[in-house]
């Protein structure tokens, strides 16, 4: 249906972000964190209207803007994790000197660019909605300002991030040449009348997919991830680690979901989707294995997550994939939250021999990190169990065997950098020179919160999964 | 009339030579050139797929593409500064704090 209020969670994230960005110019330094609250607000209210506009359908601009039940899942999902990303921020960036309004004036607008890119059906607007992730994205990664790690983390992810721009537009052009729209529906209906794949459009989707790889991190297009997730500021590394991801693999299915029968029997973009699958997850945790820095190892365990999320684009399994996602934005942030409380002014704990003995000195952060652990690592019941057996199981119902096996490997060989965490916490003598922050209700209760989600998923999923099979049952179908 | 094809492979060449000056280059300024040769030759070949297609919508998105080029470069060029003020240098060998 035609409606203005289509654009009303958006319009009401970019309010939120101008008046934060307003009203930072009256407040002191003391003061700030009133904005923080003053955003969860507004986004607890978007995420009200997203749940009133459930079935509804609303679209504007000509259908360019459709809020469908699978947008308005996504939209939930990354609505969530901005608000509990906002709330572990509170005190991590006035300890860290980062204390500055714009700190969530960009994490909103980064906001307002996923919103608009997991609701458009149009590549040219997804790709506007891209970049205003990724202008906020690098102004966020560098935002420590007197810290030459965060500004080497912004650079980074600057100079490769326009570079997977420069591919994409490139795609874009490509695909727009051979099909003449950059519809994702009419591009669809050229692929499925279409006699044969010519060699433009392919090169076109290869780029596409290129420049969305760089963004979800899938090898070879990972070197980026783990510098830019150790330097920047660790509330914002959960949101780089979830956000991006999420939505990256929201425009992927939104490709792929009506194109799957064709694509796939052409097997051409299936053997390559494959390869960088297996690369992925073997890649990923393999490195993870020697490193030392908790946040690098958070790193490469999330380039090998987005592997296994590509197992459920492979294997056609849309519920799954979303089910996934949600999963993974719960431990992740909450392992994240985790890291985050360790701290005190101007120092951080990240280092692996940082936390030995944790598990006794602060046993509610380690207990509530070991169970983020377990559920990255797929062990029951948490949601991390469920969510692969559930990716692993649809793709060996399609016949995916050999990749499962893999899989299944990598995610043995990832069981021994989680478990190495999980024992410097619980099997070291506390280091006395640690000493951090305690008295902090806010980060305990997004850490409960997490926890309350990972376990919530792993042992009573059934009313997530009746939403999500909603929202993939609506999806248009060819 | 020129072929279409000819300002295709102008667009196809500059785009290679901007990812291999992208790869090559040790200076980040350079670097950040190279992505603005790569985003142009994107624009040059939308431009000739759109006349050839007699489109508008083609011609319209470049505008849209440089826009978002102008905004990568203010914040990108921030950056930048952002180093420099730290080092006293733009060159990729000086930033290499984290590794592994």
């Amino acid at each position: 249906m035609n409606s203005f209020w289509a654009l009303s969670p958006l319009l009401l994230v970019v309010l939120a972000a101008l008046v934060v960005l307003l009203l930072e110019v009256f407040l002191k330094k003391e003061t700030k964190d009133y904005l923080a609250y003053l955003s969860s607000l507004f986004l607890a209210g978007c995420g009200i209207i997203l749940m009133i506009f459930w079935d509804k359908n609303y679209s504007y601009f000509d259908g360019n803007f459709l809020l469908d039940n699978l947008a308005l899942v996504f939209s939930l999902l990354l609505t969530l994790a901005t608000i509990l990303v906002i709330l572990i921020s509170i005190k991590y960036i006035s300890l860290q000197g980062a204390n500055y309004g714009e700190y969530y004036a960009l994490l909103l607008f980064a906001l307002s660019g996923m919103l608009i890119m997991v609701s458009s059906q149009s590549l040219l607007i997804i790709f506007l909605g891209l970049e205003i992730l990724s202008i906020s994205s690098y102004s966020l990664a560098g935002l420590r300002r007197e810290n030459p790690e965060s500004s080497e983390a912004a650079i980074k992810y600057f100079l490769l991030g326009s570079f997977a721009t420069a591919f994409l537009v490139y795609g874009l052009a490509l695909m727009y040449g051979s099909t003449h729209s950059l519809e994702i529906s009419s591009i669809i209906r050229f692929l499925t009348t279409g006699t044969h794949l010519n060699l433009m459009l392919l090169v076109g989707l290869g780029l596409i997919i290129i420049g969305f790889a760089f963004k979800i991190a899938l090898v070879p297009f990972h070197m980026w991830t783990p510098d830019v997730y150790q330097g920047s500021p660790t509330p914002v590394t959960a949101f780089f680690s979830v956000g991006p991801k999420v939505v990256g693999f929201a425009v992927l299915l939104r490709i792929f979901h009506f194109y799957w029968e064709t694509a796939f029997h052409t097997q051409t973009l299936m053997t390559a989707l494959w390869v960088i699958s297996v690369l992925t997850m073997v890649v990923g945790n393999l490195i993870a294995l020697r490193q030392t820095n908790v946040k690098r190892i958070l790193a490469y365990s999330s380039i090998a997550h987005a592997g296994y999320l590509l197992i459920a684009l492979i294997a056609q399994d849309p519920t799954s994939l979303i089910f996934y996602l949600a999963v993974y934005l719960f431990m992740n942030i909450g392992a994240f939250t985790a890291v985050t409380s360790l701290g005190r002014k101007g120092k951080e704990y990240v280092e692996l021999n940082d936390y030995s003995g944790i598990g006794f000195k602060y046993p509610w952060i380690g207990a509530t990190f070991a169970v983020f652990l377990f559920s990255l690592a797929g062990f029951p019941p948490t949601g991390g169990f469920l969510a692969k057996f559930f990716v692993f199981a649809s793709a060996v119902r399609k016949g995916f065997t050999p990749l499962v096996i893999i899989a299944v490997i990598a995610s043995l060989i990832s069981v021994f950098y989680y478990l190495r965490i999980i024992v410097t916490m619980y099997m070291k003598e506390p280091s006395p020179s640690m000493q951090i922050l305690t008295r902090n209700p806010v980060l305990f209760s997004v850490l409960f919160l997490c926890l309350y989600g990972v376990l919530q998923l792993g042992i009573y999923p059934g009313n997530v999964l009746g939403f999500i099979r909603q929202a993939v049952a609506a999806m248009p179908l060819l | 009339m020129i072929p279409i094809s000819y300002f295709l492979i102008l667009s196809a060449v500059l785009f290679a030579l901007g990812m291999v000056a992208f790869f090559v280059k040790k200076d980040l300024i350079t670097m950040f050139m190279a992505i603005e040769i790569m985003l142009n030759a994107a624009n040059l070949a939308f431009i000739t797929l759109a006349k050839s297609a007699s489109s508008l919508n083609g011609q319209v998105i470049v505008f849209f593409v440089i826009t978002v080029a102008a905004a990568e470069a203010s914040v990108g060029l921030a950056i930048i500064l952002l180093i420099f003020k730290q080092k006293k240098s733009v060159k990729t060998e000086d930033i290499s704090l984290m590794k592994g």
